[in-house]
């Protein structure tokens, strides 16, 4: 709960930042194509940055960029802003449309048709109520990534970044199941204890 | 074997789950991705065109009182049909998938030419005129015109064909020491090249702009021939 509320007040820029997507996503609601710039202007690097990393492909990554990008001009007028900050929301559309691309790209048309298997992972009711972290809680999170062991971090990054199951994560690995499970849980525990600091 | 599909997932709670969304190594985008990005939203329905909340759950509440209606009859014929439906609902998204990206085509084409529009009526708009250079392109030749408020339009004629793992890239020469990338350019069979690009407000004003040949995916700085070179011609007022 500590770690939430942490997550949510953030910072006076974090605020006036948030405050200015709010004012863009209104504008945007309205056609305003200058709000729409603005808003890719702020957070485009964010959203190509994630697409890039799950994907490993540019144009792929590009491609999820212009989905985004297009999916947030067109339900602007429904975002609703006590959900959550829009750049915490992009960045959920984000990850959701790069894995859907991911499988479908590995022709596994049981997960490309089912969409709602990109969201498991995550509780979104949860994710909504969320902004992004600060600048500082973020170099925190990264530095506690690169000290954790090699096999957590691993483990770890299939988990997100390929959104599998432990099961194929432990298939991925050629590692016991209970191996994973724990390997995961602890570099969870590690990132969360950074986050607290 | 049982079909017990296994979704047992990591929980990955939501601050670590932004927090891992936001540690990637932060990386720009190609420039030339605004404009696809920005043109493809141009003239699309806004969310004003959505229906309001209260219709679809209207529809949404009909839509069930029917089928609650119909259920107890159809059940069984349903159940014998769901293998050829979903068939066809694979072909229906494969279908919508090209229809869409056809769509999307259309609109940059359309959003291109708006763009073009915009920026040769710009009051700020300054025109470059660029000579194909010898030995590479003598025949070649282009004309960009820039606004610093609407973005740029780069038109060329007579570039000679890529080898293979190459790309032509586009420079801007300002004040600064180093020329900027403005993006990369993949001209037509016919050796023609028509791009508009967006132009950062904080790049200072070009002095010239040049096209040089370099590998797949461009540089960070000229490293090949040039092919292109010229200056600015005419100056807003």
């Amino acid at each position: 709960m500590w770690m939430l509320l942490a997550a949510v007040l953030g910072s006076p820029a974090a605020l006036e930042s948030r405050q200015a997507d709010r004012a863009s996503v209104a504008r945007i609601a309205r056609g305003d194509q200058s709000a729409f710039a603005e808003l890719y202007d702020r957070h485009v690097r964010l959203v190509y940055s994630l697409a890039l990393r799950i994907l490993q492909n540019g144009a792929d990554a590009e491609d999820i960029v212009q989905e985004v990008f297009a999916q947030v001009w067109a339900q602007a007028g429904r975002y609703d802003a006590s959900r959550g900050a829009v750049a915490a929301w992009m960045l959920t559309l984000t990850r959701s449309r790069a894995i859907d691309k991911l499988r479908a790209k590995r022709a596994r048309p049981e997960a490309a048709a089912d969409a709602s298997a990109a969201e498991s992972v995550v509780d979104l009711a949860a994710a909504q109520d969320l902004d992004l972290l600060s600048a500082e809680q973020v170099t925190r999170l990264q530095r506690a990534l690169k000290e954790l062991p090699d096999a957590q971090r691993t483990a770890l990054e299939l988990a997100y970044y390929e959104d599998l199951t432990h099961v194929e994560v432990a298939a991925r690995l050629g590692e016991p199941l209970g191996t994973v499970k724990t390997r995961i849980r602890q570099a969870v525990m590690k990132l969360r204890e950074a986050l607290a600091e | 074997m049982g079909g017990v599909k296994d979704d047992d997932r990591p929980e990955l709670q939501p601050p670590i789950l932004q927090g891992l969304g936001q540690a990637v190594p932060q990386v720009d985008p190609p420039l030339a991705l605004r404009a696809r990005v920005l043109g493809s939203v141009a003239g699309a329905p806004t969310a004003r065109s959505v229906p309001t909340r209260s219709a679809p759950w209207l529809l949404a509440t009909a839509a069930s009182l029917v089928l609650a209606a119909g259920l107890a009859i159809y059940t069984s014929q349903l159940r014998g049909r769901v293998g050829a439906l979903e068939s066809d609902l694979r072909d229906a998204r494969a279908r919508a998938t090209a229809a869409e990206q056809r769509a999307i085509d259309a609109q940059q084409a359309v959003a291109g030419t708006r763009i073009t529009v915009a920026v040769l009526t710009a009051p700020d708009v300054a025109r470059i005129d660029l000579a194909g250079q010898a030995p590479a392109a003598p025949g070649a030749a282009a004309r960009a015109f820039w606004s610093r408020s609407r973005g740029m339009v780069f038109t060329a004629s007579n570039l000679p064909a890529l080898p293979p793992g190459r790309v032509y890239q586009l420079w801007v020469v300002t004040a600064q020491p180093a020329p900027i990338s403005a993006g990369l350019l993949t001209p037509d069979a016919q050796g023609s090249v028509n791009e508009t690009f967006n132009t950062p407000s904080d790049i200072p004003q070009p002095v010239a702009l040049a096209v040089t040949i370099e590998p797949a995916g461009g540089v960070r700085s000229p490293t090949g021939e040039r092919y292109l070179v010229g200056t600015v011609v005419g100056r807003p007022a």
